[in-house]
């Protein structure tokens, strides 16, 4: 089984659109510099860069082609893994230059990482027609509440991604675990 | 013999009435989506929460008021660009009505949105003289009464015009609709931050510009009373540069408009079918550098 991965990474990388990510990771880092530049508070920035890059790689679980790999012997769950391992990997790269080019308090992947699985599970849960695009549009959806909301309670548990990643993750990869057959 | 009959009339009309019916169902089609409807109760909130509050960074609340309009921004582009990306299908090219046709009532569709962006900039006025005014500098030059020029109210309905053309270009380039989002997303949310074109060499450049710009006319040590009266100031302990001038100016936010103008022309430019694209991008083009070169000369 992990002989019929390997042997699908490559084409499975070559049908994956990296120019939008590309240009994304760009722009990230152009406002990255602006902001070392300005000399202000980059938190914000980085926040938005984890938001931006969590909805890239779930964005990336869009095959399609999925319809004919159905028959293939690899589950569909590892198909995914391996889109998502394909694209987080440069994500990771991309966010670690960007930490590295800021002096933000909010340092470290964890906010990236737990966004990325709240899209994961998200898309594995959601109605297969729109499954990903409403996976990619939770990172987002979860950045522009936690910004916008009134602080209070609500506002306090939309904004766990950023406050208390390591156990969104955590609880996202179970939900992610418990839909490994859908 | 019998002879039929057309009236010149109905058939100088039938493009129109083609117009107006795509018009129609596109503009009912992108009403319909939720997302920028939530998004603009998110800004309307955003923008509804900025309140003068002593203590603040002087002009906070003033440079607050604009950058809220990001998430409506980011709901219109996802809104606009469904329709074009829709445009790609291959079943497109055989439609009996001709790109460019199509192309154009997908953009007037979009045009109740910059209408919705025009009422949302009269409620940001309205806000505004129901708080009283905003605060910008501090003693000995300050202000508790400062309202957004027309000129900046304005950049909210041009921002609106490129949100539809920035949805159009991507939606009508960019091959997977997923990726929308997340390019959609960072580009209306770093543009918002609006800090980081701050600098008066960056301004011009800025997608949403933030007005009052900060403008270094003094070392800590100066007299503030030596500057003219009508300077709005902030120094230490707010600074670090000495004395600042907290510059606004209604030429700069008219001149920056006609920037976004260009922008929003380059962009539609990307989206338009080959006849008539030269046109877009040459008037984009001249509105842009006019718009620079205008920025550039009002600034100080």
């Amino acid at each position: 089984m992990n002989t019929a991965l390997a042997q699908a990474a490559l084409p499975t990388a070559r049908a994956i659109r990296w120019t939008p990510a590309v240009c994304l990771a760009g722009v990230l880092v152009a406002a990255t510099v602006l902001a070392r530049s300005a000399g202000g508070p980059a938190d914000v920035v980085l926040a938005i860069a984890a938001a931006g890059l969590a909805a890239t790689v779930v964005s990336g679980l869009h095959d399609p082609a999925a319809a004919i790999l159905s028959a293939v012997p690899v589950s569909v769950m590892q198909r995914r893994v391996l889109r998502l391992a394909l694209l987080g990997l440069p994500a990771m790269a991309v966010w670690f230059l960007l930490d590295s080019l800021t002096a933000a308090q909010v340092s470290g992947p964890g906010p990236m990482l737990a966004l990325t699985a709240c899209g994961v599970a998200v898309a594995l849960w959601a109605p297969p027609r729109r499954a990903v695009v409403m996976g990619a549009s939770t990172p987002v959806a979860l950045f522009a509440l936690q910004r916008f909301l009134p602080s209070g309670t609500v506002s306090d548990v939309v904004g766990w991604w950023l406050t208390e990643p390591w156990w969104v993750l955590a609880a996202a990869t179970l939900l992610c675990v418990a839909g490994r057959r859908r | 013999m019998s002879m039929t009959t057309v009236r010149p009339a109905t058939a100088a009309s039938a493009p129109a009435m083609v117009t107006r019916a795509l018009v129609v169902t596109e503009a009912r089609r992108m009403l319909r989506n939720p997302v920028p409807w939530a998004c603009l109760a998110l800004t309307t909130w955003a923008m509804w929460t900025v309140t003068p509050e002593p203590g603040e960074w002087p002009g906070a609340s003033y440079e607050g008021i604009i950058p809220a309009v990001a998430p409506f921004l980011f709901g219109i582009s996802v809104a606009a660009s469904l329709p074009f990306h829709r445009a790609r299908h291959d079943v497109a090219p055989a439609a009996p009505v001709s790109e460019a046709r199509r192309t154009l009532a997908r953009l007037l569709a979009a045009l109740p949105f910059v209408v919705v962006a025009l009422a949302y900039a009269v409620l940001v006025a309205w806000r505004e003289r129901d708080l009283g005014g905003l605060w910008i500098g501090m003693e000995p030059g300050r202000t508790t009464e400062a309202l957004h020029t027309t000129a900046e109210l304005a950049q909210l309905v041009v921002l609106a015009l490129v949100a539809v053309a920035l949805g159009a270009a991507l939606g009508r380039r960019m091959s997977r609709l997923v990726a929308l989002v997340p390019a959609l997303f960072v580009l209306w949310f770093v543009v918002s931050v609006y800090w980081l074109f701050g600098q008066a060499a960056l301004t011009p450049y800025s997608m949403i510009q933030v007005q009052p710009l900060n403008i270094t006319v003094g070392p800590a040590s100066a007299d503030p009373l030596s500057f003219p009266s009508d300077w709005l100031l902030v120094g230490n302990p707010h600074t670090s540069e000495g004395w600042q001038r907290q510059w606004v100016s209604e030429a700069l936010a008219w001149w920056h408009d006609v920037w976004l103008l260009g922008v929003a022309a380059l962009l539609l430019g990307v989206a338009w079918p080959r006849p008539g694209r030269r046109a877009l991008l040459a008037v984009g083009t001249v509105l842009a550098v006019a718009g620079l070169v205008g920025q550039h000369v009002v600034i100080p």
